[in-house]
């Protein structure tokens, strides 16, 4: 089912959590909510799911809307972060919650509930106690939980959030897997980039109760629409300047670049930058710090006091104390008009 | 989301809840400045502060008692709070012989019923010269206010833990000066709560108090038994009036006074936690 | 330090304890005959036998038995009704919360001369009757007090445990509500769906700790009964009064007789709630000992 969402805005105890929402996830779309903590990103699925009624604006599910539907009818499931699993019910019998609500039948519940606990591989456990199991079986068992209630929308409130990085990533697998199986349109709130960057069809960036940017990972990493969305994907360094005629100018350097004359802030991170050792360059290599794969290499131009980051192989020979010169990747350099730099 | 019909009904219980609690203290006030009100009238004849003025008559030394009563409930409030901090901080942080024992015992008051209680230990009081004293009545409350402080501060000192003063020790303060400044000031609502509640539970105490009190220590609650058994009961509604006005005093004070205290956290008592 | 620390902390509450158990052992002792002081040296079970066949006990034991279930029972279902009241509609704190704590501080004394004021064929009800013309005389109006229904006394009782029940629960009731409550709604539950199934279940803990209190307590409780009671049958605990200050001392073992049977109805309730609630234990109830 599509969801849209038409200029929601929510207060709560006065204070104005969403300003004026727009967002239109298509049928059967992973979409990310992308924010830091705080921004509104639960307080909407919460909207959605009809547990908060918004001050104004509409939400609407396969096109009508829904506004006046009871929460536990709206099918918009939410799995909310401290997951919520009922202790006084076995794993199979929180399951089939949902079914016995629809009005299934002893027998069937059960079957679909075994049948759900295989699709989430915990097979066996459909008579275990909750309290008995570790964070990443529950997780799955409130995965389990959630399709059961066959929801047109999945909501996930940060669920892989509290998992180490091994189990994350299994359960981001799983999810993905049973996304795509059952087509079901799902939103995942998280504060994790990477996670989002990774797993969504398109990302909605949210900041201070509002979308910033909604776009593909891809776009919104190349090209973000204005600092706040450039900085939370990846550190770099600012350069203010014109854009005339195509070319932009600043003080440091100039570049070509196909867009419309204004002011600019020119971002330019690790990746823009190639480097090469050089004895009489302008840049200081200060820092090495080793990453595994690799180096950030922290230089500093001795003569502008420009600070930028680089990242090398680890088979480099620089060390610190080195000086090298500094070739910019006019393709990677990521242009901010200056109107919309700040938020 | 708000379900109008359900909350329609459950509003009416409510409100006809606050109206059955609130018209009896309602009736009280009327009575308390009654002159008259015979059958059939709703409202009284005639109003009067004949009561009032009895209560207030010096002979009568009425004020006396109340005060010397609101003393002795709050010596029982604030000994409970200080035994219940003590209590609930060895069963929850430490290991001891007998553990389960205490912990019992710090409830088996429930399981007691309070004349059982004061039948079975008069004599013995009699003996040790407790009976008839302040000291023998302060004692028998504590034992029922007890299982409460107890348990109050058994809740809060669990959910707080350790973990900062721990975190203080490493920091070069002595264990006692991190109870004080660290621990102490997050149990105050604890402490606020526990002391509330000993003093009703004291002050409201009427049989024990007979017994152990014998005809020397009498509390302003039992001052009222005879006007509420039979007789005047303008004077019986307006020791009334005055009991609960000043219990209420009590507690205003107390809240007061935690309030000005410089941590106040939220002392959740039933900390739900299925983690 | 650390090893003698709880010892010296728990000295207080020792003391007391010391003091408690010697009160119900020497009652005990008491009730099977042995009051040296009295020159009874005699261990027995007669004072029992005799009590247990006495009409006059086994009428005061069925008023006591009557008042404090039927109370009991009544005000925690609606204690329920009430805090479920208080959770959905949003009033967990403030002004409404602070009308009821305000029936928690009253003491039974007062809450008999309420029962007096508005029950009595004089009081306040009666009146509204006489008024709305559903009766012509005070005697019209039935009897509540001082009378073997006891009617005056369960309502009394009723009315403060009502809100000590609600007061009790609320903030489990509230918590629960909040969390599982809403996952509950989400997963496609009605809200009367979601109180019977997740919120009630859960929230017995506390309602059934509020439900053995309130009901030993009414059991065993002097002043409603004292000051609200029937001439005849008296209430356990008033009845055990009456011997205990009878002047002959050999009426001493009966009263203490008396009270050991109070005592162990007390505590065959409370034996009897351990078994029923045994088995209904849920799984993640919040930590509890007893």
């Amino acid at each position: 089912m599509e969801l849209e969402l038409r200029n929601i805005s929510v207060a709560l105890s006065g204070k104005k959590i969403l300003k004026s929402i727009n967002l239109k996830v298509e049928n059967g779309e992973f979409i990310s909510l992308l924010g830091a903590s705080g921004c509104g990103k639960s307080t909407l699925l919460k909207t959605i799911a009809g547990l908060i009624n918004q001050d104004g604006g509409s939400v609407v599910l396969g096109g009508n809307i829904i506004d006046r539907t009871p929460a536990h009818k709206r099918r918009t499931v939410i799995v909310f972060q401290d997951l919520r699993l009922f202790p006084h019910m076995t794993v199979a019998e929180n399951i089939s919650f949902p079914l016995k609500m629809l009005g299934m039948d002893k027998n069937k519940r059960r079957e679909e509930a075994i049948n759900l606990l295989e699709k989430v591989r915990l097979e066996g456990y459909a008579d275990k106690h909750v309290d008995k199991m570790s964070g990443g079986q529950i997780q799955r068992v409130a995965l389990a939980r959630a399709l059961a209630a066959k929801p047109m929308v999945l909501l996930l409130d940060e669920s892989f959030s509290s998992l180490d990085i091994n189990l994350r990533k299994d359960m981001q697998e799983l999810v993905l897997e049973l996304q795509r199986e059952y087509k079901i349109t799902t939103i995942l709130v998280t504060h994790d980039q990477e996670e989002a960057l990774t797993m969504s069809d398109r990302i909605a960036f949210m900041h201070d109760g509002q979308i910033e940017q909604y776009d593909t990972p891809e776009n919104i990493f190349k090209n973000p629409i204005n600092t706040t969305v450039a900085d939370y994907f990846s550190k770099g360094t600012y350069v203010h300047g014109k854009i005339i005629n195509n070319k932009f100018i600043s003080q440091l350097f100039s570049s070509n670049v196909d867009k419309e004359n204004g002011e600019y802030k020119c971002l330019i991170r690790p990746s823009a930058i190639k480097i090469n050792k050089f004895r009489n360059g302008e840049y200081t290599v200060e820092e090495k710090i080793y990453q595994g794969d690799s180096y950030l290499l922290k230089l500093n131009n001795t003569d502008s006091n420009l600070k930028l980051e680089s990242i090398v192989p680890d088979f480099t020979t620089i060390i610190e104390g080195d000086r090298v010169n500094v070739e910019l990747n006019g393709e990677r350099l990521i242009f901010i008009p200056e109107r919309q730099a700040c938020s | 989301m708000k379900n109008f019909k359900s909350n329609k009904l459950l509003n009416i219980f409510l409100y006809i809840s606050l109206f059955i609690i609130s018209v009896p203290m309602v009736i009280l006030l009327l009575w308390t400045f009654t002159g008259r009100w015979p059958w059939p009238n709703l409202l009284p004849k005639t109003y009067s502060l004949r009561a009032i003025k009895e209560i207030f008559a010096p002979h009568a030394r009425i004020f006396q008692t109340l005060f010397s009563s609101m003393l002795l409930s709050l010596s029982v409030a604030i000994l409970s709070v200080i035994i219940g901090i003590m209590t609930a901080r060895a069963l929850t942080l430490y290991d001891f012989a007998g553990k389960k024992l205490i912990a019992f015992l710090s409830i088996a008051p429930n399981l007691v019923p309070g004349t059982v209680f004061a039948m079975g230990i008069h004599i013995v009081f009699i003996h040790m010269l407790l009976s008839d004293t302040v000291l023998g009545v302060i004692i028998v409350h504590l034992v029922y206010t007890l299982p409460y402080s107890v348990s109050i501060m058994r809740d809060l000192t669990q959910s707080i833990g350790e973990r900062l003063e721990m975190q203080a020790y490493v920091l070069g303060a002595s264990p006692f000066k991190s109870f004080i400044y660290i621990t102490l000031p997050l149990l105050v609502p604890g402490i606020k709560t526990s002391i509330g509640m000993a003093y009703i539970i004291s002050s409201g105490q009427y049989f024990i108090t007979l017994l152990i009190g014998g005809g020397k220590v009498k509390t302003f609650n039992m001052l009222m038994v005879p006007f509420i058994a039979k007789g005047d009961r303008a004077l019986g509604s307006a020791y009334a009036l005055i009991f609960m006005v000043s219990t209420l005093l009590i507690l205003i004070i107390t809240d007061r006074v935690t309030k000005k205290l410089p941590y106040q956290n939220d002392g959740r008592k039933y900390k739900w936690n299925w983690n | 330090m650390n090893k003698k620390t709880p010892y010296i902390l728990i000295m207080p509450i020792v003391l007391l304890g010391v003091i408690f158990i010697f009160g119900v052992v020497n009652g005990i002792i008491q009730s099977f005959g042995y009051i040296p002081a009295f020159n009874l040296v005699n261990v027995t079970l007669s004072y029992y036998k005799e009590i247990l066949s006495d009409p006059t006990f086994l009428d005061s034991l069925k008023v006591s038995l009557q008042i404090s279930v039927i109370s009991s029972v009544l005000a925690a279902i609606l204690g329920i009704i009430l805090t479920a009241a208080l959770v959905y509609t949003g009033h967990t704190e403030g002004r409404v919360l602070q009308v009821i704590k305000l029936a928690i501080i009253i003491p039974h004394t007062i809450v008999a001369l309420f029962s007096i004021s508005i029950l009595s064929q004089n009081g306040l009800l009666a009146r509204v009757f006489y008024r709305s013309g559903l009766i012509n005389t005070q005697r019209g109006f039935p009897l509540l007090l001082y009378t073997k229904n006891n009617l005056g006394i369960i309502l009394g009782y009723i009315w403060k445990e009502v809100p000590f029940v609600a007061y009790f629960s609320l903030a489990l009731m509230s918590g629960i509500n909040n969390t599982l409550g809403e996952a509950s709604e989400n997963l496609g539950a009605s809200k009367l769906k979601t109180f019977l199934y997740i919120i009630l279940p859960l929230s017995m803990p506390a309602i059934r700790k509020a439900f053995l209190i309130i009901l030993t307590f009414s059991f065993g409780a002097y002043d409603l009964p004292f000051l609200l009671g029937a001439t005849v049958p008296k209430a356990l605990p008033v009845q055990a009064h009456i011997e205990y200050i009878h002047p002959n001392l050999r009426h001493r073992p009966y009263t203490m007789a008396i009270n050991g049977l109070i005592l162990a109805v007390t505590w065959a309730m409370a034996g009897i709630y351990y078994l029923v609630t045994k088995k209904g234990r849920v799984k993640g109830d919040i930590h509890e000992e007893f």
